[in-house]
């Protein structure tokens, strides 16, 4: 059901507001109300109904949660279920092997690979060219969208030979694995990850050459920083502003709040302020952890401080993390091949407690917290995506960059609405798709 | 010495086996296989796609055409209809997918038109679904349908390998 422009406004007030945002995974509006040239008021609205995953495992053991989070969402499954086993297996005290440590993270950077792939390509770059769409656009720009194509394929082939499957993986499980990658398999992903590097290579060449539109802006930014790595499964949640806490603290430090507007949690920090996460805040805050070619290309992209300030050039923090993933992925399966073979799975018990953990899903932070039994069963649960956490932030950004554009005509007021929400490639039920906005200005 | 022909038909299998009648074409293509003529049989490529995936069109070789086999709703349950791809590129309303992060059919054949500069030729097979529910077995008008959905599957798959 999509709200209407129905309600009377003050003489002095224009109502930019956006419907009914098409092709989104999940259903949401934005509403823009500007009096006397300033915003009195930016909601991002998320009306799309709960979808009660937060109950769905009450009662569940762990690997049954493995496999019912990873429904939360279908380009960003391993997210889900990272936090969710890193967080029982700090509850349950397990000590994974090196070569489950090591698969679990060349799974992320699977995800990365497809997810990323899907937004610099199909998703965001039609509007820095102009198009409405990917579909369009493919008409002019073929090569760059069989670029994009074939890197999400490599992604979810190499996610699809470590989980079974590039949706919605199947292998996870407390401990480990219910199976590893032969020798042979990874060997086999070889060439496609080197072709993978050359074309997230070729991405930053691609985003080296866009313009993003203007909008200089502080954001507190949120990640996690791990020793020595790059954060996907472990680290330290870090802020541009000083937080330094456990993964399993993230309670300590934000919290959920309902807003009358939309049907998503909001996710703010204790005091109330809003905060950023993803590739933006990675770079920041963990940028000194690239692998040397990504840590090129981020020099290639006008650096950090230009990520930092300006969230329309997220797609340049997308590109530099395609280069950390490929290369990333490529290291994991050639140190894998020195391994013999390898356990898959470690033997536990389950015990009382708090199991909470947080990863690092491609749009950002993901924060798992389960309360649990003595069997092992879950008693209650919190989940907090990164859009949850990113909504605050995304309508902060849209009052702050508003001003801007409120004289150009309409349609392009909208497209540039339209890019900035694009942006922070927001899950709403967890991941938007591109984008068709109807933007009705309403003056009495 | 036989020579053996380049296959000249792609199908592409499309649903989950674990959604009630989303796993319809799984069930009439599992089916159909074994009792196809060899010469017919020799003609396909069989693609198992969870949902349409615009890679699996945007390189279809010249000559070669798609068979997109899959549930649809917006007809009734049980309902089998064969649709050349040019006409489901065309409607504005398609058929929605299994998951909002997949392109819509109608926007996959498109951009796969666009990349490879031309529609890929071919056909969608489809039969109208009813319940999509985890774990639930076919729902009795598509139960009812399956005879009607292979026999409307092995002509177009005929129908293809002749030409």
């Amino acid at each position: 059901m999509h709200r209407t422009a129905t309600a009377t406004i003050p003489a002095d007030e224009t109502l930019f507001e956006v419907r009914g945002l098409t092709r989104v995974e999940g259903e949401g509006s934005l509403r823009l109300r500007v009096r006397d040239g300033a915003v009195t008021e930016a909601h991002l609205e998320i009306f799309e109904a709960p979808r009660y995953f937060e109950r769905l495992v009450v009662g569940r053991t762990g690997d049954e949660v493995l496999d019912i989070v990873a429904r939360i969402c279908g380009i960003c499954p391993v997210a889900y279920q990272m936090s969710a086993v890193h967080a029982f297996e700090s509850l349950f005290d397990v000590r994974v092997t090196p070569v489950v440590r090591a698969v679990r993270r060349l799974m992320y950077c699977a995800e990365w690979i497809e997810s990323h792939a899907l937004h610099v390509y199909l998703l965001h770059l039609p509007d820095f060219l102009g198009y409405p769409s990917v579909v369009e656009m493919a008409g002019d720009h073929r090569p760059a969208v069989v670029q994009g194509l074939e890197l999400k394929r490599i992604g979810n082939e190499l996610l699809a030979a470590i989980g079974g499957r590039p949706i919605h993986p199947v292998t996870v499980r407390v401990g480990g694995f219910s199976r590893l990658p032969s020798r042979t398999e990874l060997a086999a992903l070889r060439p496609g990850l080197e072709r993978a590097v050359e074309l997230a290579e070729a991405t930053v060449d691609l985003v080296a050459g866009l313009t993003p539109p203007v909008l200089d802006r502080a954001m507190p930014l949120v990640a996690l920083r791990p020793e020595g790595e790059y954060p996907m499964n472990e680290g330290r949640i870090v802020s541009s502003e000083g937080l330094d806490i456990a993964p399993s603290e993230w309670r300590t430090a934000f919290a959920e709040r309902q807003v009358p507007w939309s049907n998503a949690l909001q996710a703010r920090t204790a005091d109330g302020r809003a905060y950023l996460l993803g590739p933006a805040a990675r770079i920041v805050l963990a940028g000194d952890r690239l692998g040397p070619r990504a840590a090129a290309a981020l020099e290639r992209l006008g650096g950090a401080g230009r990520i930092a300030r300006n969230p329309h050039w997220s797609i340049a923090a997308r590109a530099v993390e395609l280069v950390e993933a490929t290369t990333e992925a490529l290291r994991i399966v050639d140190a894998l091949a020195e391994f013999g073979p390898a356990a898959s799975m470690v033997p536990w018990q389950p015990r009382a407690g708090v199991a909470a953990w947080s990863t690092e899903a491609p749009r950002g932070l993901l924060f798992h917290r389960y309360d649990i039994d003595a069997a092992g069963r879950v008693r209650s649960a919190q989940i907090v995506p990164p859009t949850s956490q990113n909504q605050a932030a995304i309508e902060a950004d849209l009052e702050a960059f508003a001003p801007s554009v409120l004289d150009l005509p309409h349609e392009v007021a909208t497209a540039r609405f339209e890019q900035l929400i694009r942006s922070y490639d927001p899950c709403i039920s967890c991941a938007t798709h591109f984008l068709r906005l109807d933007v009705e200005e309403v003056t009495t | 010495m036989t020579a053996l022909q380049p296959p000249s038909i792609r199908l592409l299998v499309c649903g989950n086996g674990d959604r009630g009648d989303d796993g319809a074409a799984l069930a009439a293509v599992a089916g159909l296989l074994p009792t196809l003529p060899r010469t017919v049989l020799d003609r396909v490529e069989v693609r198992r796609c969870p949902q349409l995936d615009v890679t699996d069109l945007a390189d279809l070789p010249d000559g070669v055409s798609a068979v997109v086999v899959d549930t649809a709703v917006g007809i009734a349950p049980g309902q089998v209809v064969v649709l050349p791809l040019r006409r489901v590129a065309r409607s504005g309303d398609g058929p929605a997918p299994y998951s909002s992060h997949a392109l819509p059919p109608q926007a996959a054949i498109r951009l796969a038109a666009n990349i490879r500069g031309k529609l890929p030729q071919g056909s969608f097979v489809g039969v109208g679904g009813r319940s999509f529910a985890f774990g639930r077995p076919l729902s009795a008008p598509v139960r009812a349908a399956m005879p009607r959905f292979r026999r409307a599957l092995e002509a177009e798959l005929a129908r293809l390998a002749e030409r």
